[in-house]
């Protein structure tokens, strides 16, 4: 009878434990042990600090994300489809510049958005027509059109004198990121309803659609997915194009929490955005990885970003911590990662 | 006997494309710098001309060891926040109460540097991870220590500490360029002449036809890593030196620029393809490009736009120049 009983609650924990291993170990994506960091992350903040899970404190976390998290979108195409683009930061940085020059110009708020969104249609077309045409490696390309899209932004905001002042006070256009759901109470801030309707959007394309499904097989094997009859150049092409006007419409972003576009605007944020995609669990490989994992991850920077200066109020650790946070975290997952496919591929070996 | 004159001859035509291309890149800084000569009087003044390579050590001694892991390659994004982390832990130590010596000072940065390069190797080789990701890593790792140790603030170094490995110079030649000839020469012979040279390029070429014919790969991988780390360290022992500051924002963005360098020298990010000789070459030409239009009134941020157009066009022209060798 005990005997029984015994071996009963053996085989259940065996069991508990063999299905523990299936999500962490030997699961198709990272989404699982994310989660599980995201959680631990913030319990440990709230438990370390006292104003951590104040709803005005998530609403300040809500209000840090959006500019990475939408850049994001469209770098995790760039990066489905095997290729990268370090160009993001200064298309960004050169939308900043161009929205105010022609918001002095005298442009409403929905013609402001257009021209953004032109303009970085106009640099992912550069980029895409000269790595699927051309035919030169994503990296180098995009480091040009960086070195290029940063210059002229200086150089627009160096011609137009009053630019040294910059602002933009157009109330309309401010209210692209400044808006509350219940204007009076200011629950539920606009640019989180941008971020989920975002996710949910790209989320069904990628996962339910013809082209969705033909970005993954691009990244996973082009010549395959050649002879499968795919227009791997459009597809290809196409990424670059929605990673340059997702970084465009962050750039209005910043421009409208902001009030204030300058060249220098995102400076180096394409290394934090390939830091969120990557530790998101997208393949730098291609053909691997979804968004929601990525949210995850950009979620998981802005809790550090945020929980740091928390930690430096109370317990006195320096907020400068949070870049060696970031750096060791990404290493770490990535090793993580690393060691996990290891794991498939034993299990593999040995069941064949 | 014809398969062997064949393939001599194959070997020989490429050898021959390979130098053209340097010889290309070091007629079109000749053209540049006669141009620069004429349009403007001050850029040939010796003092303009000691400034000028003065700079490009700076950023040429780390493109030159990057060459090396561009070749195997490999990449090594954590150059800036290693030169940024070396200037802050030489200002904070001198700012110590009980300031070591000098000499125990550029110790120990060039450890930090081989520190922070073997980290990269050892991550590298032993988990086998991507070197982009794991740079990036160390990138925000030394840059932010870097914040850490000066807490954001910029500290300055009153007396001549290091000032002589940036600003010092013998029989007239600046300290920095002695450094970087030295390194190049040294580089040149390494990676033409010696045994790790060519296990470099095999690597890059076919890692796994490497690992089959008995190369110790990771040791290699290792090696190259740790001299990026230390080369970065020494940069930024010359940029304390030239500056007498340090801050954990030096040298943002300057990963970006040294690579831009390599790639215009002819080396493939993939990896097999490259020489120390082309770098050299685009080193010079984008520093003597900085300099000249500086000296004619062009502004900083024009001269990036023409950087970036460099960028794409010159290596547009080895792509459509390898499509016709084949």
């Amino acid at each position: 009878m005990s005997d029984t009983t015994v071996s009963a609650v053996r085989e259940e924990r065996v069991t508990f434990r063999s299905r523990l291993a299936e999500i962490f170990i030997y699961g198709k994506s990272m989404v699982p042990a994310l989660g599980v960091l995201f959680i631990i992350l913030v319990v440990l903040f709230s438990v370390a600090t006292p104003n951590f899970l104040a709803y005005t404190n998530f609403k300040a976390i809500i209000s840090n994300i959006p500019v990475i998290a939408i850049m994001s979108v469209g770098m995790t195409f760039v990066l489905l489809i095997g290729g990268l683009d370090i160009s993001v930061g200064s298309v960004l940085g050169f939308t900043a510049v161009v929205v105010v020059m022609f918001h002095l110009w005298g442009l409403n708020a929905p013609l402001l958005v257009l021209c953004s969104a032109a303009i970085g249609a106009f640099f992912g077309t550069f980029n895409g027509l000269i790595i699927t045409k051309v035919g030169i490696n994503p990296v180098i390309t995009t480091l040009g059109t960086m070195a290029l899209a940063r210059g002229m932004a200086s150089w627009f905001s160096l011609d137009l004198e009053i630019l040294k002042e910059g602002r933009v006070y157009d109330q309309n256009f401010l209210n692209i990121a400044r808006y509350y759901i219940t204007p009076q109470k200011q629950i539920i801030p606009i640019t989180l309803i941008y971020i989920i309707v975002l996710y949910v959007l790209i989320s069904v394309i990628l996962k339910y659609t013809k082209y969705g499904r033909n970005v993954y097989a691009v990244g996973s094997n082009e010549y395959a997915a050649r002879l499968a009859g795919i227009n791997t150049t459009r597809i290809k092409f196409l990424s670059y194009v929605i990673s340059g006007i997702m970084a465009s419409l962050a750039g209005v972003i910043l421009v409208a929490q902001l009030s204030l576009g300058r060249d220098d605007a995102g400076m180096g944020s394409e290394l934090e955005v390939i830091t969120a995609v990557v530790l998101g669990g997208v393949s730098l490989a291609g053909g691997k990885g979804d968004l929601l994992g990525v949210i995850i991850s950009v979620l998981i920077l802005g809790v550090i970003r945020n929980g740091m200066v928390h930690l430096q109020e109370t317990i006195g650790i320096s907020y400068y911590w949070r870049e060696v946070v970031k750096g060791a975290i990404l290493i770490l997952a990535i090793s993580i990662d690393a060691a996990r496919l290891m794991a498939i591929k034993k299990r593999q070996i040995v069941r064949q | 006997m014809s398969d062997q004159l064949e393939a001599h001859g194959f070997i020989k035509e490429e050898k021959k494309l390979h130098l053209s291309s340097t010889v290309i890149l070091f007629l079109f800084l000749v053209v540049m710098v006669a141009a620069f000569a004429v349009l403007s009087r001050d850029f040939y003044s010796i003092y303009n001309i000691s400034t000028m390579l003065t700079n490009i050590a700076f950023s040429g001694i780390v493109a030159g060891t990057l060459t090396v892991v561009m070749v195997m390659g490999g990449l090594d994004i954590s150059i800036g926040g290693n030169i940024a982390l070396t200037s802050c832990l030489v200002a904070y130590l001198y700012n110590l109460k009980n300031p070591p010596n000098t000499g125990l000072i550029i110790i120990i940065a060039l450890m930090l540097g081989a520190a922070i390069g073997g980290f990269n190797g050892l991550v590298i080789t032993r988990i086998n991870l991507n070197p982009i990701i794991t740079t990036l890593g160390t990138m925000a790792i030394t840059r932010g220590m870097g914040y850490v140790l000066t807490k954001s603030r910029s500290i300055l170094i009153m007396e001549d500490v290091v000032g002589f490995i940036g600003r010092g110079s013998i029989a007239f030649i600046p300290f920095p360029l002695i450094l970087f000839i030295l390194i190049f020469a040294i580089l040149s012979i390494v990676m033409d002449r010696s045994k790790y040279g060519r296990k470099i390029y095999c690597i890059g070429a076919n890692q796994e036809a490497a690992k089959l014919s008995g190369i110790n790969v990771r040791r290699v991988k290792f090696i190259a890593y740790l001299i990026s780390g230390i080369a970065a360290s020494l940069s930024g022992l010359i940029l304390t030196g030239q500056s007498a500051v340090g801050m954990p924002q030096h040298a943002t963005g300057s990963e970006l620029d040294v690579i831009t360098a390599v790639l215009l020298g002819g080396t493939s990010l993939a990896g097999g393809k490259g020489n120390i000789l082309g770098t050299l070459a685009g080193v010079l030409i984008l520093g003597v490009l900085y300099n000249g239009f500086t000296m004619i009134g062009f502004r900083y941020v024009h001269i990036r736009v023409f950087q970036g157009a460099i960028l794409i066009l010159v290596v547009a022209l080895y792509e459509v120049r390898e499509k016709k060798a084949y």
